[in-house]
């Protein structure tokens, strides 16, 4: 054997062998975690039962975060950091609207500015929907100037609204109800109208006019209910602080990323503009609110059950049905609607969807839209069941970037698992350990993840 | 080439022919921001007067450090790594647990071991141990490119910053660690700050000509093609991974470094100054300097300081909210670079 083919056999057989080696030891690794963790259960099964509670609780947290930004990520393929101040957002948002409330309006916060800046994104983000959605039909139909004057009208009454509800959020309840009003109007007649459509084949002038009847009935009950209850004012900010940060997401997607990718379609130049972003979002919180953490105000279930020997909070049993739930939703639009077919055929190759007529912008709008808004909502659920402070968008973030790449990047089925298993592993982790090492513990999952298993737990296929 | 001939070359053309030179740089955004970095600083400096200069000048020479050495690996490399502050911060552990004669048992809190090591006998240490552990770190990150890599140099500033607060029994977690020793030569102690200032230029010097010897040497032009097109050098059979965990590990003993003089110029170090916030804020300067240019580091840790002592003198600004507002600052400015200047002022590397 001459010498060149002798040292390409062992080069070959040394990285076999590191090869094996790496699957060994990820095994060991794998096997050791499993033998540790089930000697814990078996040495105290009522703790443990206690800490995967808590695993559960947070990890549902996670799954709302990784399922959102893998959505982002698998549609435009760069990490968006504003997502973590997204979901700072969430949380600041439900303290702004409900700062009255918090500890006897101690820490009661309202200023105008904010409330102005806020106003205009959304009148902007209004007047850029409309000129998107009615106005490139409708100008050849009628008078484009009368257009954009209506729709000009139409984009600073939405700011002006904006601007109302957040400068009075003692009286929410009673400013939003003609919003929820009209909402449950036009889900209502939506309804009627395709199970009528099940039925019959026809759509006379009566049974429609019948149909809008009672939309309109069951929209002004609800309102008229919604208006005088003023204990809905926490969960309606719940809702418009996730409108507020998709807005928001929305305005930065117009405003600079659609830009931006133009230029220079690299992920890591989005990647720092984006950081750049969070940056300056969590500073701006800090001047608002102050570096010191804040609670949020109290919410259903904040007594804990006991369930078999272990306590669990009625809200983190909320939290994760609204992790499932968020996921159902994700995967129903995913794979069932033509938007989820949008979607996918833009991750796929963005030029060929726009080749075959997808609108690639409004289609890429509205993944940012539900990616702020599941941002949001794990923040704010994240600040119900602990406390809200400037920098945990960066935290939070962190953590569902950890959770979509252990879950497998781009997969939706491994961010929720993702989600799940990081906080049930964090949770697992800090059994011997103080709490305060579970950052590190989920970044050591994260890198022993990216060593042994680069493609996650659910690769996407 | 790129620091010491530079500016040479440059002012022999000014020199020789200031029309032409005028009208060929005028639109040329290098010169603006030279121009208008350096102006600040120095009209700054001249209306503060001296202990002024001098203390801005230290925190300029600290920064100055991490950013060259930071720059060593994001420019010329191309790894975008967020985690320097973490080897900041175990330089200034090593510096300040060594040296630190404080005695904490009247102060009823957690004791710490006390050497009482001089200056001098502890910087080595804090130095090679950053490198040790970046070596360590590096062996696991070698194989991550782009944007994971951001994400774990992020975990390693996070497990850095944990280990500070949380080993309460090395560091005094938040409390920090008091009368950390000044350098001091046999008789020449180094305890005013205009002779630390002198030790600090003396070690930001040394920072640059080794980052200088290194990024013109035939090392750092590997260097450069792994940050062009890893693969490619990969086929002519450099080990890329040795050129990587090499470079990684230089710059984590610079970042150690500067962490040892921080520790010894403020006397005091608590787990705050190593957050995960303050490395964004070392990656943006870097960027905003100048990717893969060591002048673009030095303006860039200026521009930083000189914003941050800038806007102290701003009359309406409420003081509490400098380092909020210089942090918007600094975040618009990364997307207006990224928009319109992605080699940041006066950088070579388009990111």
């Amino acid at each position: 054997m001459s010498l060149a083919k002798l040292s390409d056999f062992s080069l070959a057989s040394l990285l076999r062998l590191r090869e094996h080696q790496s699957r060994l030891l990820a095994t060991a690794l794998a096997v050791a975690v499993a033998v540790y963790i089930g000697w814990k259960i078996v040495q105290s099964p009522d703790q443990a039962l206690q800490f995967a509670f808590n695993g559960l609780a947070v990890g549902a947290v996670y799954a709302l975060l990784a399922m959102g930004f893998t959505l982002v990520y698998s549609t435009v393929w760069f990490f968006d950091l504003y997502y973590g101040a997204a979901a700072a957002i969430g949380a600041y948002g439900v303290f702004y609207l409900r700062s009255h409330d918090v500890l006897g309006g101690q820490y009661a916060v309202n200023s105008g500015p904010v409330n102005v800046l806020f106003a205009v994104v959304t009148a902007g983000v209004a007047a850029w929907a409309l000129h998107v959605l009615l106005y490139r039909r409708l100008h050849t139909r009628t008078n484009p100037t009368a257009l954009l004057v209506v729709g000009g009208l139409l984009a600073a009454g939405v700011g002006v609204y904006t601007g109302l509800v957040m400068a009075n959020p003692e009286n929410l309840h009673a400013l939003l109800s003609p919003l929820v009003a009209v909402l449950i109007a036009g889900v209502v007649y939506w309804g009627l109208r395709r199970s009528y459509r099940r039925v019959s084949s026809g759509t006379g002038p009566v049974p429609l006019i019948a149909m809008a009847a009672i939309a309109v009935v069951v929209g002004a009950i609800v309102g008229f209910l919604v208006a005088v209850t003023p204990e809905l004012g926490l969960y309606l900010s719940w809702g418009v602080a996730c409108l507020l940060s998709g807005t928001v997401s929305l305005a930065l997607y117009r405003g600079l990323y659609v830009t931006m990718r133009e230029r220079a379609n690299s992920p890591m130049i989005m990647l720092v503009a984006s950081l750049g972003i969070l940056l300056a979002i969590t500073a701006f919180i800090t001047i608002v609110f102050r570096s010191a953490p804040r609670p949020l105000p109290d919410t259903f279930g904040s007594e804990p059950w006991t369930i078999g020997g272990a306590n669990i909070k009625g809200f983190n049993v909320f939290a994760i049905g609204l992790a499932l739930a968020g996921f159902g939703v994700l995967l129903f639009m995913v794979k069932k609607t033509a938007f989820g077919k949008a979607v996918r055929a833009i991750g796929d190759d963005e030029e060929v969807a726009k080749v075959v007529g997808i609108n690639t912008t409004v289609v890429i709008a509205i993944v940012f839209f539900i990616g702020a808004v599941y941002a949001a909502l794990a923040g704010l659920v994240s600040g119900h069941d602990t406390a809200i402070q400037p920098r945990m968008g960066l935290l939070l973030l962190l953590k569902g970037w950890i959770a979509s790449v252990v879950g497998g990047i781009g997969s939706l089925y491994g961010a929720i698992v993702g989600g799940f298993a990081l906080g049930m592993l964090e949770q697992f982790g800090i059994w011997d350990l103080a709490g305060e090492w579970r950052d590190v513990i989920s970044f050591i999952v994260l890198i022993v993840f990216l060593s042994f298993w680069p493609q996650g737990l659910i690769p996407r296929k | 080439m790129s620091i010491a001939s530079a500016p040479i070359r440059g002012l022999q053309e000014v020199a020789r022919d200031p029309r032409s030179w005028w009208r060929r740089s005028k639109g040329s955004v290098e010169l603006w921001a030279n121009l208008i970095v350096l102006g600040w600083a120095l009209v700054f400096m001249l209306w503060r007067g001296g202990g002024f200069a001098v203390t801005v000048g230290s925190v300029f020479a600290i920064w100055a450090v991490l950013a060259v050495s930071l720059n060593l690996v994001v420019g010329y490399t191309g790894l975008l790594s967020v985690g320097h502050i973490g080897f900041f911060g175990i330089g200034a552990y090593a510096m300040a647990v060594l040296t630190s004669s404080a005695s904490y048992e009247q102060l009823r809190t957690e004791a710490i071991p006390t050497f009482g090591w001089p200056f001098f006998a502890a910087l080595p240490i804090s130095v090679v141990l950053a490198g040790l552990v970046a070596l360590v770190v590096g062996i696991a990150f070698n194989r991550f490119r782009d944007d994971i890599y951001v994400l774990v140099s992020f975990g390693f500033a996070v497990i850095a910053f944990t280990t500070f607060l949380s080993w309460r029994s090395l560091t005094r977690g938040a409390f920090g660690i008091h009368q950390v020793a000044r350098p001091a030569i046999g008789p020449l102690v180094f305890d005013g700050e205009l002779e630390f200032l002198a030790l600090l230029l003396v070690f930001l010097g040394l920072a640059v000509l080794i980052s200088w010897l290194i990024v013109t040497s035939s090392f750092g032009r590997v260097l450069t093609a792994i940050r062009e097109d890893e693969e490619a050098i990969e086929v002519f059979g450099y080990r890329t991974t040795h050129y990587k965990l090499a470079i990684w590990v230089i710059s984590a003993m610079m970042a150690g470094l500067a962490g040892a003089l921080l520790a010894s110029w403020s006397t005091f170090i608590d787990p705050n100054s190593f957050v995960l916030l303050e490395s964004v804020l070392l990656v943006s300067i870097v960027i905003l300097g100048g990717l893969a240019s060591i002048w673009g580091s030095l303006l860039g840790a200026l521009a930083f300081v000189m914003l941050e002592e800038g806007m102290r003198f701003v009359p309406f600004l409420p003081s509490e909210f400098i380092g909020q507002i210089r942090q918007v600052i600094l975040g618009i400015l990364l997307v207006l670079l990224m928009l319109f200047r992605p080699q940041g002022l006066v950088g070579r590397f388009k990111l």
